[in-house]
């Protein structure tokens, strides 16, 4: 008579991160292996806590655009808007024209800046080296340009409650047209070394599949839900700072997998030149700040002739904006996903409570769906199509 | 989005409806009608996306807590808010929506509401031996020790700081 052996479970429990390099910043990974199967996989957050949620709440409204930089390094000028449009929503303020296209322009840059470094680190994490550095060359030309409008290279800070901080130089603009029109060639580049590259398909083909249902009910956006064919883009569905006007593709991949999801950003790079071309094109002339002086301190020039500017900039400097009592959440694509800050408002100079609707959140949350069932080494390709950014899953 | 839904005024006649400043339209709801509003939501009005939650703390209200759930129609490109108030608890809707898992141990953790039902209710931001909970108003963090700037003739010792001038 056959005894059946009694199957010893002998799995090994290991911690990925929270200082691994491939987990883009500090993300820790609990892993349960069989072997080099993921058995289970458990993502533990909160290494980058900060309180940055509960800073808002001693800050004046717009001091707190500092604040929003900080949570997503590689988006600032995005995370700036979305903080300032839930403010102006409050306001019910009206933005120039000249400022609402230098939006689009500056957020279209952010997010040619953020997919950069996608493309640039995911072929890093599978080995290949050389992407990495042309990816980082390109994003340095778009730092300088950063530096030379706002004077930062990283944390811009850029756009403010009511408009921008200031206005673009005409010589900035033409260095920004020249840049985006020498950015196409890069891209093919890019493609040249990754996208038909049988090593990096093998790593990301059929890789951390994700299902359209799943993704859904986890709350997964961005890139991430588009590779899975779902057509949710909001800058399409619910265009905001003018969008509608703009000629670009929502683009949707099929499958699922990590290779689907880099080929959305990486024809999202494109699309994001052709808007940021558009937006060039058009920018019309006129101030980059709104005449809300409830929103945005008056002109120097008009202090020593007008009582009331006066009266509005000692207000504005000693007590902050102050919007409407309410509450405000303005979704915008941000390169990773829905992103929007919740705002409540007393009446008063500081929030009440501001709440950012993280995209990473919600889709480092869904890295058990894509992983599990996997080899441990494709669990690197899985992160790194997520794209995350642990400061903004922290905050 | 501007406009409010009749559909979901319509599904729900008993509960208080309105719209944001934002233009979001919102139903207050009794804790006891959330897990089965969310529910209806998905099933019945298209609501198939899970989009946030969060909590609102005013300790001079009552009940203090304002939780915010925040859910999107992928038909209609729309989002939907749902509020319940509460001192201390409300049932966990993971059932329904698995991605508010994480949402809600964050508001457990930074708030300390419970959500009854959770499968795994613990701190998610905050070290698991923290006590209090930080985004409550009437947070005060014990682990910060008062720094004392006030500088006495005593501290300094007998030359009144000018040894320390050099």
């Amino acid at each position: 008579m056959a005894i059946e052996a009694p199957r010893i479970k002998n799995t090994l429990h290991i911690n990925m991160g929270p200082q691994h390099p491939s987990t883009h910043g500090v993300l820790r990974v609990e892993l349960e292996l069989d072997g080099e199967l993921v058995v289970s996989c458990k993502p533990i957050i909160g290494y980058l806590h900060t309180g940055i949620e509960k800073t808002f709440e001693s800050l004046t409204y717009v001091q707190g655009v500092t604040l929003t930089d900080r949570m997503d390094y590689l988006n600032p000028m995005g995370n700036n808007l979305a903080y300032c449009l839930s403010i102006e929503k409050l306001f019910e303020c009206e933005v120039p024209e000249r400022a609402t296209v230098g939006r689009v322009l500056l957020a279209e840059l952010t997010r040619i800046n953020s997919h950069l470094v996608f493309v640039g680190t995911s072929g890093f994490d599978l080995g290949a080296s050389s992407v990495f550095l042309y990816c980082l060359r390109e994003r340095e030309k778009l730092l300088d340009l950063f530096e030379w409008l706002t004077g930062q290279r990283m944390m811009t800070s850029h756009i403010r409650p009511g408009g921008l901080a200031s206005d673009f130089e005409p010589d900035w603009l033409k260095a920004t047209g020249e840049y985006l029109d020498s950015l196409p060639k890069c891209i093919d580049e890019y493609e040249s070394l990754l996208t038909n590259n049988p090593l990096f398909k093998d790593r990301m083909i059929g890789v951390g599949v994700l299902k359209a249902d799943d993704a859904l009910a986890y709350g997964v956006t961005g890139p991430v839900l588009r590779a899975s064919g779902v057509a949710l883009d909001i800058r399409k569905t619910n265009p905001y700072i003018g969008y509608e006007t703009y000629d670009f593709d929502a683009v949707v991949g099929q499958g699922g997998d990590c290779y689907a999801r880099y080929k959305v950003r990486v024809a999202e790079l494109r699309e994001a030149v052709k808007i940021a071309q558009q937006a060039l094109k058009r920018m019309p002339g006129g101030s980059v700040r709104t005449s809300n002086r409830k929103v945005m301190p008056p002109p120097r020039e008009e202090l020593g002739t007008s009582m009331e500017s006066l009266i509005h900039h000692f207000k504005l400097f000693t007590e902050g904006i102050k919007p409407p009592a309410g509450e405000a959440y303005v979704p915008v694509e941000s390169p990773r996903g829905e992103l929007g800050f919740y705002i409540v408002s007393d009446g008063s100079g500081k929030p009440v409570r501001v709440h950012e609707r993280a995209p990473t959140f919600a889709n480092v949350q869904a890295l058990p769906l894509m992983a599990e069932g996997g080899l441990i080494a494709d669990l690197i390709a899985v992160i790194a199509s997520v794209d995350p950014v642990m400061g903004e899953v922290d905050r | 989005m501007t406009v409010a839904p009749s559909r979901v005024e319509a599904a729900f006649p008993d509960a208080l409806h309105g719209v944001s400043q934002d233009g979001i339209p919102y139903i207050l709801l009794r804790p006891d009608q959330l897990v089965e509003t969310v529910r209806r939501c998905r099933d019945e009005l298209g609501y198939t996306r899970w989009v946030d939650v969060t909590a609102v703390d005013e300790p001079n209200v009552e009940p203090r807590f304002e939780l915010q759930y925040l859910i999107h129609s992928l038909t209609e490109h729309r989002w939907l808010r749902l509020k319940t108030q509460t001192d201390d608890a409300v049932p966990s809707i993971v059932g329904v929506f698995p991605g508010a898992n994480w949402y809600e141990r964050e508001v457990f953790d930074l708030f300390g509401v419970v959500f009854d039902g959770h499968p795994n209710l613990t701190r998610l931001m905050m070290p698991d031996e923290w006590e209090g909970h930080p985004l409550r108003r009437d947070y005060v963090d014990a682990n910060v020790e008062p720094v004392d700037f006030t500088v006495t003739r005593e501290a300094l010792g007998t030359g009144g700081g000018n040894e320390l001038r050099g």
